[in-house]
């Protein structure tokens, strides 16, 4: 049992991790690597507001999501703009401005351990003979919000719809009047409060550091590319592949290959199917 | 009439010249600046272990040239110290480029003496033959862990004689760890141990030496489990150590990631106490904040005493108040005490040897006996090992401490001790 509920937990984690540069991707093809940063900035915007002006925690988190988003849609409206369909320097730009954010930050002393963010609900509970503080329940339900708030989102709004549109066919998208830019930006904004909504709510069970910033990148990455790049989907599937593979790595095999699991499953879905789980990407050429 | 007003304007400008030229002619020679001896301290400085040994050294380097400096054959000489980031603590970063920091300091910032780093044992271990090419005397202050790095040194003496540690081991942070758990054993009737460690040299050999040594002493271990450095979640490893019904569970990571381990024990109330040697987080006194609290109980090794308040000699008290006077918090981390008696040391053999030469220092150093923060400071002649001891008169004292009502209490060495080890409430004594 212990194994189905922390399999569940660090799925819906991964999920989180993943869902904006998804989402960020699936619109506009952009490969934000800034992603990690972007959550790692939500952490110390956070903990500062929360910590250094005194504002109230849970205005503070608002606050800290709501400029990742808008930092978010400033970063494509001013540098990636100017490289969008170029595929390899969307990549480095996207990389470099995640590079020079997260080395700021360590350049300008946050660094060590210590800090933190407080848990939204402190306490434990038994679940199934299992216990599990609430702040991790708390994020299954977030989780869970989210994926089904983004499927009303992209399937029931205006906004969303044209963000389906333009991840469907962006010529099509173009000459029924969609602005694509203008999406972009939405997406990019929308990607970054992701971002930044799967920070305030994981970093709370352990601490700011740069170097999650990496970490989150690389996972955001793995079930990315596992579950098919551009397919919310996919990702959520792959996210909980990679999930309980990383329990039961730890739990059967060794810990010391749990981080080996998700850089594993990226070598062997493009060894085996490039496209991922459910991308449609090269799904021709693989066909062929 | 405006010709004379220039004439005299221009002549007025010409005595101005001549008058300051003469008065700086005049003025007596400032006297040359005696050149400074270089510290080129390779540092990890992201990271605890980084950032407060480059305290410590500079806290004693500022006490030292306060003082007047080095006596090199009567000429007094200041301390320099040039710090460069190794980042060899950070997960992924090669150790190549830890020490291409290393040359750089030695070649560019031209350092007379390597003290500090490499801080990961990997990289300090592959550094010993960038100090044999350049001939240049190290001391190594933080960090580095590994039995290793001094056996290297006695295997090959010649080749690694540059090389000198002034901290603990993990060799003999085992025997201490042993001893401790003698008495936890003594006093609560434990007999069931869980070991978990980071994927790194010191700890991968620490935990191995543990599980060879702790069956002889009475005790059963129940698993080994090595983590990679950056985990961030220890949920499924923690249960496994509940299932286990461990009693004490062995900690052994120096990545800060550790403190979330610890709030996790907590949160599950795993029924094992944590006993962390090395423990990144719980060395820091944010600890309590960091973890809100819930980190109580946690014992960590500081390695050297000094880094948290005790009086096992009369420098200990003077040393943790000059920290926290200059940096507003006390002594951090294991790093610490160690880093801040490098440059003493370091001075100490420069004055005996009247001279900067590797040689001369290094037969200087190895005839070291300096009482400091943490006791007598010697090196093993062979192996350049400081020689550790549980005696201050004798040797270097380690330090364990562990969090009781938001404080780092020193629970080992006896010496050095100012508490006793207790148990959280939902860990039961076995007796």
């Amino acid at each position: 049992m212990d194994i189905l509920i922390y399999g569940l937990i660090n799925s819906v984690a991964l999920v989180l991790m993943a869902i904006g540069f998804s989402l960020v991707y699936g619109v506009s093809r952009l490969p934000n690597f800034a992603h990690g940063a972007l959550y790692i900035t939500t952490g110390f915007v956070a903990w500062t507001f929360y910590n250094t002006l005194g504002l109230h925690y849970a205005l503070a988190i608002v606050l800290a999501v709501v400029t990742t988003a808008v930092l978010g849609a400033a970063l494509y409206r001013l540098i990636l703009i100017r490289v969008r369909g170029m595929p390899i320097s969307e990549i480095i730009a996207s990389y470099a401005i995640g590079l020079a954010i997260l080395e700021g930050f360590r350049y300008f002393g946050f660094k060590g351990s210590t800090y933190i963010l407080p848990v939204f609900v402190s306490g434990t509970l038994d679940l199934f003979g299992v216990t599990v503080d609430y702040q991790r329940l708390v994020m299954v339900a977030i989780g869970a919000a989210l994926v089904v708030g983004l499927y009303f989102f992209t399937h029931h709004t205006r906004i969303g719809l044209g963000m389906t549109a333009i991840a469907q066919d962006e010529r099509a998208a173009l000459m029924l009047g969609i602005n694509s830019d203008r999406t972009a930006v939405i997406a990019l904004a929308l990607g970054s409060a992701l971002a930044g909504l799967a920070a305030v709510t994981l970093l709370p069970l352990g601490n700011i550091t740069v170097t999650t910033g990496y970490d989150v990148l690389i996972f955001a990455l793995a079930v990315c590319v596992v579950g098919g790049l551009g397919s919310w989907v996919g990702s959520i599937l792959a996210a909980f592949v990679i999930g309980f593979a990383q329990i039961l790595t730890v739990a059967y095999l060794k810990p010391h290959y749990s981080m080996v699991v998700a850089l594993g499953a990226i070598l062997i879905v493009l060894i085996v199917k490039p496209s991922g789980l459910l991308g449609k990407q090269k799904e021709l050429e693989e066909r062929v | 009439m405006e010709r004379k007003t220039a004439r005299a304007t221009f002549t007025g400008a010409i005595v101005l010249l001549v008058v300051l030229f003469v008065s700086a002619g005049c003025a007596p020679a400032a006297a040359p600046a005696a050149e400074p001896i270089v510290i080129g301290a390779p540092l990890s400085t992201g990271f605890v272990y980084g950032w407060d040994a480059e305290r410590g050294i500079k806290l004693a380097v500022d006490e030292i040239n306060a003082a007047g400096g080095v006596n090199v054959g009567g000429t007094k000489r200041p301390f320099k110290v040039e710090v460069l980031d190794t980042r060899d603590l950070e997960p992924s970063v090669p150790v190549s480029d830890a020490l291409l920091t290393v040359e750089k300091l030695i070649l560019e910032k031209k350092a007379d003496f390597i003290m500090g780093g490499p801080v990961r044992s990997e990289a300090a271990l592959a550094a010993l033959d960038l100090l044999t090419k350049h001939k240049k005397v190290s001391i190594l202050t933080t960090g580095a862990l590994t039995p290793s790095y001094h056996k290297k040194i006695n295997d090959e003496y010649d080749k690694y004689k540059y090389a000198f540690r002034i901290s603990g081991e993990s060799g003999w942070m085992v025997k201490e760890m042993l001893d401790v758990l003698d008495q936890i054993k003594a006093d609560y009737g434990f007999t069931k141990i869980y070991i978990m460690i980071q994927d790194v040299a010191h700890a991968r050999s620490g935990g191995d030496i543990l599980k060879a040594q702790l069956p002889t002493k009475g005790w059963t271990v129940l698993g080994l489990d090595v983590y990679p450095g950056g985990t961030t979640d220890f949920s499924t490893g923690l249960l496994k150590v509940k299932d286990s019904q461990a009693q004490v569970m062995i900690l052994w990571m120096d990545m800060p990631e550790s403190s979330i381990l610890l709030k996790q024990w907590y949160d599950l109330k795993v029924p094992a106490l944590p006993f962390g040697s090395i423990l990144n987080a719980a060395e820091q006194p944010g600890f309590w904040k960091a973890t809100e609290g819930k980190g109580e109980f946690v014992i960590a090794n500081l390695v050297n005493a000094g880094n948290a308040a005790t009086k096992v000699t009369d420098w200990a008290p003077k040393f943790f108040d000059a920290y926290k006077a200059k940096y507003g918090i006390e002594p951090e981390a294991y790093g610490t005490a160690s880093s801040y008696m490098g440059p003493y040391v370091l001075k100490d053999a420069i004055e005996r040897a009247k001279a900067l030469a590797p040689d001369a220092v290094i037969t200087a150093l190895e005839q070291t006996s300096l009482m400091g923060v943490y006791g007598k400071i010697s090196f093993n002649p062979k192996s350049h090992q400081v020689v550790p001891s549980y005696e201050p008169a004798q040797g270097a004292v380690g330090s364990m401490i562990q969090w009781q009502a938001g404080n780092r209490v020193t629970i080992f060495p006896p010496k050095a001790a100012t508490g006793k080890i207790l148990l959280p409430s939902w860990v039961k004594p076995a007796k």
